[in-house]
């Protein structure tokens, strides 16, 4: 019985969860859009509000090319694991109090593994493909998550000195309701550094050499078509969401806001996710691409040294001051 | 030449990224500013004076036939040859008669010689820009073509059409006594040469 709700309860937190990955490709598009002085998507619907269904339905009814040359199995392979992963993490985030799939005490060394394990399939699906542009879209996104993803552990490591637990209800317990409690004051370094490392992490802009279009025609997935392509793209933008909800549960405060929504309590939640996605989306409208050896050396010069400063710094104050 | 550097960020803006936000608030401005966007196919295009769109030989209204007097002026000006007209004379009159003109669309660059050298405005271009077609031979244009493309101008202007003057058949900065007498007319005001905008040899002719 306790497993039949669970997979009830899992079944409409991916229903959910796909749902806004749609609208999530709508927001984007049509705030970009507007950023370039644009309109973004008008046709499908009323200003284009059907267009991200119009497009699933297309990429569900495309013809699935595996090219001759490829590694059929682990070519097929290499989506599902990259969105595998991604839905996977989704479990352990606490959308309010008790709204979590499993409330498990490792709930942020969980979400780094699997978001490392999401990079596996990147670089599969480049390997597999067997063509040049895949394969270069592969090894850097290889390198580049391993060197961020460093940056990015060090710099929650904070968090987790602040809060004394790796479970994600606690951290955000931890930090109480009130708006002087969200760690983004005490731990600002910290957020600065996993903001950045955030968005190197989900591979956008300005980080997003792993699929950048001007280089490496779409990178890791340039031999992929219909739903395999889409798959890649769920993928990414679960990520953005996964990384959006580690930034608003270890920095600002999670569910907790200035008054209470009895009716939907995520309400800040949310709020504070789609803030970031809406920072992820200007970011990509403004800024133009990292160099490649520019975006290593700010990983590894710049952000790890700052996130063990920080680690020092937090220990010591914490230390004094008890 | 002297070139103006940014003067050199100090360490406070380069740890603030000043530049980047400066980016982030133009892009925060832009996302409020109202899209240029024109949704096309509901929305149509302003049609300026002196618009050049889809070609058509005026339909002369005593004899409903073309004005075409096959000179070949417009064969010879024409800069990508699009233009051909076959012509006899007639024994009696001594004039001369159109046995076909056709204008290869396709090839047109629309640079609106032709219409200008026309000496009795046989010729237009007119503002119908929309006769896209998914073979060839219905973008090339004969006398029948030509005439009926002027018959749904035509149409589209309405009653306009009895008073409509073409600006390309009363060429700018040409003295009136050397026109023939058939391009003496009345060009609307702001398409007189001091009224626009003219490119530099223009203004240097003046």
């Amino acid at each position: 019985m306790h497993v039949l709700i669970l997979l009830i309860e899992i079944l409409i937190l991916f229903a959910i969860i796909m749902l806004h990955v749609a609208y999530a490709t709508y927001f984007e598009r049509k705030i970009i859009g507007h950023m370039q002085v644009r309109m973004g998507p008008m046709r499908v619907g009323w200003h284009g509000l059907l267009q991200p269904i119009a497009d699933g339905i297309k990429s569900f009814f495309k013809e699935d090319i595996v090219p001759e040359q490829a590694d059929v199995v682990t070519f097929r392979a290499a989506p599902i694991i990259c969105l595998t992963a991604m839905l996977t993490s989704l479990a352990v985030l606490p959308f309010a109090k008790g709204w979590v799939l499993a409330d498990i005490n490792i709930g942020l060394l969980f979400i780094f593994a699997m978001s490392s394990l999401a990079s596996y399939g990147v670089i599969l699906a480049g390997w597999a493909s067997n063509s040049k542009y895949t394969f270069l879209g592969g090894l850097r996104s290889m390198a580049q998550v391993i060197s961020y993803e460093v940056a990015m552990g060090l710099s929650l490591v904070g968090v987790m000195m602040l809060s004394g637990t790796l479970n994600l209800t606690k951290i955000v317990e931890a930090q109480g309701g009130s708006f002087a409690g969200m760690y983004v004051f005490p731990q600002i370094i910290a957020f600065f550094v996993f903001f950045i490392s955030m968005l190197a992490e989900t591979n956008r802009v300005p980080f997003d050499l792993p699929e950048a279009e001007t280089e490496l025609v779409s990178g890791y997935c340039t031999e992929y078509s219909g739903m395999r392509y889409a798959i890649f793209f769920m993928a990414e933008y679960i990520g953005m969401m996964v990384m959006s909800s580690i930034g608003t549960i270890c920095f600002l405060g999670g569910w907790n806001g200035p008054f209470e929504v009895a009716v939907f309590p995520p309400f800040w939640f949310v709020v504070k996710v789609y803030l970031f996605m809406f920072v992820f989306i200007w970011i990509r409208a403004t800024l133009p691409r990292y160099r490649y050896d520019q975006l290593m050396s700010i990983g590894w010069k710049v952000l790890i040294p700052l996130a063990l400063g920080n680690i020092v710094l937090t220990g010591f104050i914490k230390a004094f001051t008890g | 030449m002297q070139i103006q550097y940014k003067p050199k960020r100090n360490l406070l803006q380069t740890i603030l990224h000043s530049e980047i936000m400066q980016g982030m608030a133009f892009t925060l401005k832009q996302l409020f500013a109202k899209p240029i966007t024109r949704q096309y196919p509901q929305e149509k295009p302003e049609i300026k004076l002196g618009f050049r769109g889809q070609h058509a030989l005026v339909r002369d209204q005593e004899t409903g036939q073309s004005k075409c007097v096959a000179c070949m002026r417009c064969v010879t000006v024409c800069p990508s040859r699009c233009i051909h007209i076959r012509f006899h004379e007639d024994e009696d009159k001594g004039s001369r008669v159109v046995d076909s003109y056709d204008i290869e669309a396709l090839r047109c660059v629309y640079c609106g010689f032709c219409e200008e050298v026309c000496p009795v405005n046989a010729l237009i271009l007119t503002e119908i820009f929309e006769y896209a077609a998914y073979d060839r031979e219905s973008i090339f244009f004969d006398q029948e073509r030509l005439l009926a493309n002027w018959d749904a101008f035509a149409a589209m202007k309405g009653v306009a059409i009895n008073s409509y003057i073409n600006p390309f058949w009363r060429p700018r900065g040409i003295p009136e006594s050397v026109l023939t007498a058939a391009k003496r007319l009345d060009v609307p005001e702001e398409w007189t040469i001091e009224g626009q905008v003219v490119g530099n040899l223009v203004k240097q002719d003046q």
